[in-house]
């Protein structure tokens, strides 16, 4: 960090500050923004009058602020991926997408072939049968990536796996199809798609637990990788246990004067009681750094829609599914709520379905009048079916929202046909209906769930177009390019009560920029997502995204 | 022990305030035998501080050979230590969170060689139980948890009247018309052995009976057809079946797949698997046998329901 003045001049500076919206010029000290204007007022800050034009064909925005995002992110890429969709690895390399069996086979062949130790597991991950026009793998496909190598593909979901002969065999599972969570082939033996905690426990005890291990300095380290390739400069980790060896590695990782984003990581809360979380909070706050931030803690209090456990109000799913799972209890949640917001701590609440949304919404309704606390910024998280009277009460409530804006496009043709329906999907992550109500809210990816990459997400906020073409309530609920980039830096620091810090550029605030090649205000709003991204400037850092 | 026999798995469940912790309090304090115990929270166990030897903030070890472990996020982890510790423990008990499934759980001991199936126990607060059974928001949580028990225990009989006692029994009998009632007994241990899957003793000397004849407040309806399902019809079919079907279990054919199949439905959830071996030979089309409450839609219109999920027959 100098204490020199830098003044940087850009081809454009979209500040996401309303009262001084456009500059070409950011003077930077100490890791912070001096001034940001046009040339005839920097150039007075820039020592001998030098200015450092290497962005002079570069376009600079706030750094992006992902809201809700993941360390498994960091963790997996240290397994081939095997989803469906073009990625792009911590390396900057754009991983092509699997988009058939063979291919998914063949992907699998070629780093079973480079595997070293022939006993070792080969485990893959980011597959889903919904990208494949709904095939399953079977135990037989993966037999063809090997039948003496245990294989092992984990999906996107996280919660269902694929496995090949040897490994249920190892397990003693081929056998096993009486256990909800093995599925039968046509031959009656298991199929090979496991999923469930009994399934679970005897694979991973048979071949241990490729994720178990803990985070990882390389896991960090990948994870800040993936960030400045994608021009995050603030991340959050929005569900962790946070031990002891975590937080000790997450100190350790953002001390260094070369780790580039900054980190806010979030309590789980069902790892603790509130009163430990509370403690550990407590204790947390003053062992952060400017590139740490804690204070957060999350609650999940339903599934996913697309796996059939987000909680609904009637009419429930569209193909007449039960209802989804409470992970807590309806009557726990405002006592959680309550305690937590007493204690002065933000929250943030998973709730995918609307009935989910509901409860919350009720519980901080409950907690706010017995203890009115101005400015708590309780956010909800993915809320991804909530209707406008619901939003209508967030608004009451000062409740934040952050809708999950890649469901569009990943899982917005599911909804269509078999979550939701044409209505309720047409106001899925009803970012329209947050603007026009004035709920304060933010866009995410929940990486690794849907890939990091926050100018992608503002695309699917902008387009609302699934993956296979349908536009989902486009003319009602689609963001201006401009409001969805508001969405990924100062809305998103809002939500996470950072907006002081980071988001845009003006005097005061960290000098965190994301570095475009061009300016995703004057191209065409289809191509917002292939803006490149040169790198990132975290307090006044500079950092060229690999490109591999 | 030999190193070989399994250990015996109770999974105990039920919903929050249903008397879990109290339970297992009980259980640890006793020492009847050596039990390894997961709890959900830690901070809820309360243990005489003399009988603690030692206490890791994840692991607390008793005087009396039990140990009580934290589930945390590390559930599988921590239960694959425990089974690493051959002979150390007589019994592995677990309790499932107020939400879960405890059969989800309980299947560990079907799928893994070092343990066995003992029972799984699901507690209900008798004065509540009634009311959740039917409550909109988890009525469903709580009847799921029923559905594949061993045992029902009622906790908080003192705390009712006959009446409310009766209420309890008769809505946990709604949901699983076969399963065995029993009591927490007030100031004792529970013994986990009686309440297991093959009890060497029955649990009381005097037989629960509350006089009531519970076949009269159910209704069976059969479904019999040639032909074939087709399974996404079927899935809308299943769940177009009124609420007042409690069960329903039998073979059918799914279009499209070579070998019947077993369809098993409680309380709304259903599977559909192929019969395993073991089973006698099953017939070619489709018997099914349904348990409803005795206001349960006329046979034909439950027929028609089905029937709208049969594959056109082809013409020869």
């Amino acid at each position: 960090m100098s204490s020199d003045t830098v003044v940087y001049s850009a081809r454009k500076i979209v500040t996401m500050n309303p009262s001084r919206p456009v500059a070409t010029h950011v003077a930077v000290r100490d890791g912070r923004i001096v001034a940001v204007g046009s040339e005839v007022e920097i150039a007075q800050f820039a020592p001998g009058g030098m200015i450092d034009d290497r962005f002079r064909d570069k376009v600079l925005l706030p750094g992006f602020v992902e809201g809700h995002s993941h360390i498994m992110e960091g963790m997996m890429w240290s397994l081939p991926y095997v989803g469906a969709f073009d990625r792009r690895s911590p390396e900057g390399k754009v991983v092509s997408g699997v988009r058939d069996v063979d291919a998914i086979v063949a992907r699998l062949r070629e780093s079973e072939s480079k595997m070293s130790d022939p006993k070792a597991p080969l485990f893959a991950w980011g597959f889903d049968p919904l990208h494949i026009g709904s095939y399953m793998l079977t135990r037989q496909d993966l037999d063809r990536v090997s039948t003496t190598r245990p294989v092992m593909v984990i999906h996107a979901s996280f919660h269902i796996s694929n496995v090949n002969t040897l490994v249920l065999e190892r397990a003693e599972l081929l056998r096993a199809t009486d256990i909800s969570g093995v599925v039968a082939g046509t031959d009656g033996l298991a199929s090979g798609v496991l999923q469930g905690i009994a399934a679970r426990f005897r694979v991973f005890r048979v071949l241990g637990n490729p994720l178990s291990s803990g985070i990882t300095l390389d896991d960090v380290t990948r994870y800040a990788a993936s960030a400045c390739v994608q021009g995050v400069t603030t991340i959050t980790d929005l569900h962790n246990d946070l031990t002891d060896p975590t937080i000790e590695l997450y100190a350790t990782a953002t001390r260094s004067p070369d780790f580039g984003v900054r980190l806010v990581p979030a309590l789980a809360s069902v790892s603790h009681t509130p009163e430990q979380a509370i403690a550990k909070i407590a204790a947390l706050r003053d062992g952060g750094n400017d590139k740490l931030h804690y204070g957060i803690v999350k609650l999940v209090v339903d599934g996913s829609i697309q796996g059939f456990t987000a909680r609904l109000r009637w009419p429930g799913y569209h193909n007449g599914a039960a209802n989804g799972l409470w992970y807590i209890a309806p009557e726990e949640l405002p006592r959680l709520v309550d305690l937590y917001h007493r204690a002065g701590i933000q929250l943030h609440i998973h709730t995918n379905g609307d009935e989910a949304t509901e409860l919350a919404l009720d519980a901080v309704e409950k907690a706010q009048v017995a203890t009115p606390r101005p400015d708590h910024r309780h956010t909800l998280q993915h809320c991804q079916m909530a209707d406008a009277a619901q939003f209508r009460r967030m608004k009451a409530l000062g409740v934040c929202v952050n809708l999950f804006a890649n469901h569009v496009f990943y899982w917005g043709d599911a909804h269509y046909a078999l979550t939701m329906g044409p209505e309720r999907a047409g106001h899925l992550d009803a970012t329209g209906t947050a603007l026009r109500i004035g709920v304060p809210f933010s866009i995410h990816s929940d990486a690794p769930v849907t890939p990091l990459s926050p100018l992608f997400t503002a695309w699917c906020a902008v387009n609302r177009l699934s993956s296979s073409g349908r536009k989902l309530g486009h003319e009602t609920e689609a963001l201006s390019v401009e409001q969805a980039l508001a969405a990924i830096t100062i809305g998103a620091a809002y939500t996470l009560k950072l907006d002081d810090l980071v988001g845009s550029i003006e005097c005061g605030k960290y000098a965190d920029f994301a570095v475009l090649e061009d300016d995703p205000l004057a191209i065409a709003p289809e191509a917002l997502k292939d803006v490149p991204v040169w790198g990132t400037v975290v307090g006044g850092q500079v950092r060229k995204a690999p490109r591999a | 022990m030999t190193q070989s026999a399994p250990i015996p798995l109770t999974v105990i469940g039920g919903f929050l305030g249903a008397g879990k912790t109290t339970l297992l309090n009980r259980l640890l304090a006793s020492g009847h035998t050596r039990c390894a115990v997961l709890v959900n929270d830690f901070g809820e166990v309360n243990i005489d501080a003399a009988l603690i030897k030692s206490h890791d903030g994840a692991t607390m070890s008793l005087t009396n050979g039990c140990v009580c472990c934290s589930i945390g996020s590390g559930f599988l982890d921590t239960l694959g230590r425990l089974l690493d510790e051959t002979g150390r423990f007589d019994r592995i008990v677990i309790e499932a969170s107020g939400v879960g499934d405890p059969w989800r759980i309980a299947e560990i001991a079907l799928v893994e060689p070092a343990l066995r199936l003992d029972g799984v126990v699901v507690l209900a607060d008798a004065s509540r139980i009634a009311t959740l059974i039917d409550d909109r928001q988890v009525g469903e949580t709580v009847r799921n948890q029923f559905a594949r028990c061993d045992v029902a225990l009622l906790s908080k009989r003192d705390l009712v009247t006959d009446a409310q006692l009766e209420a309890a029994r008769a809505a946990i009998r709604l949901v699983r018309p076969d399963v065995r009632i029993e009591f927490v007994s007030p100031d004792s241990a529970p013994d986990l052995a009686m309440l297991g899957r093959r009890p060497a003793v029955r649990f009381r000397a005097d037989p629960v009976d509350d006089g009531i004849d519970h076949e009269a407040d159910f209704r069976r309806w059969t479904y019999r057809r040639n032909g074939s399902f087709d399974r996404n019809r079927l899935a809308a079919a299943v769940g177009a079946l009124p609420p007042q079907l409690l069960r329903l279990k039998g073979a059918c054919r799914i279009d499209g797949e070579v070998r019947p199949q077993i369809l098993q439905m409680v309380s709304r959830s259903w599977t559909l698997l192929p019969p395993d071996g073991s089973n006698e030979q099953i017939a070619d089309a489709i018997a099914l046998v349904g348990v409803g409450t005795a206001d349960l839609p006329a046979d034909d219109e439950l027929d028609a329901i089905l029937d709208g999920a049969l594959v056109a027959p082809l013409a020869a």
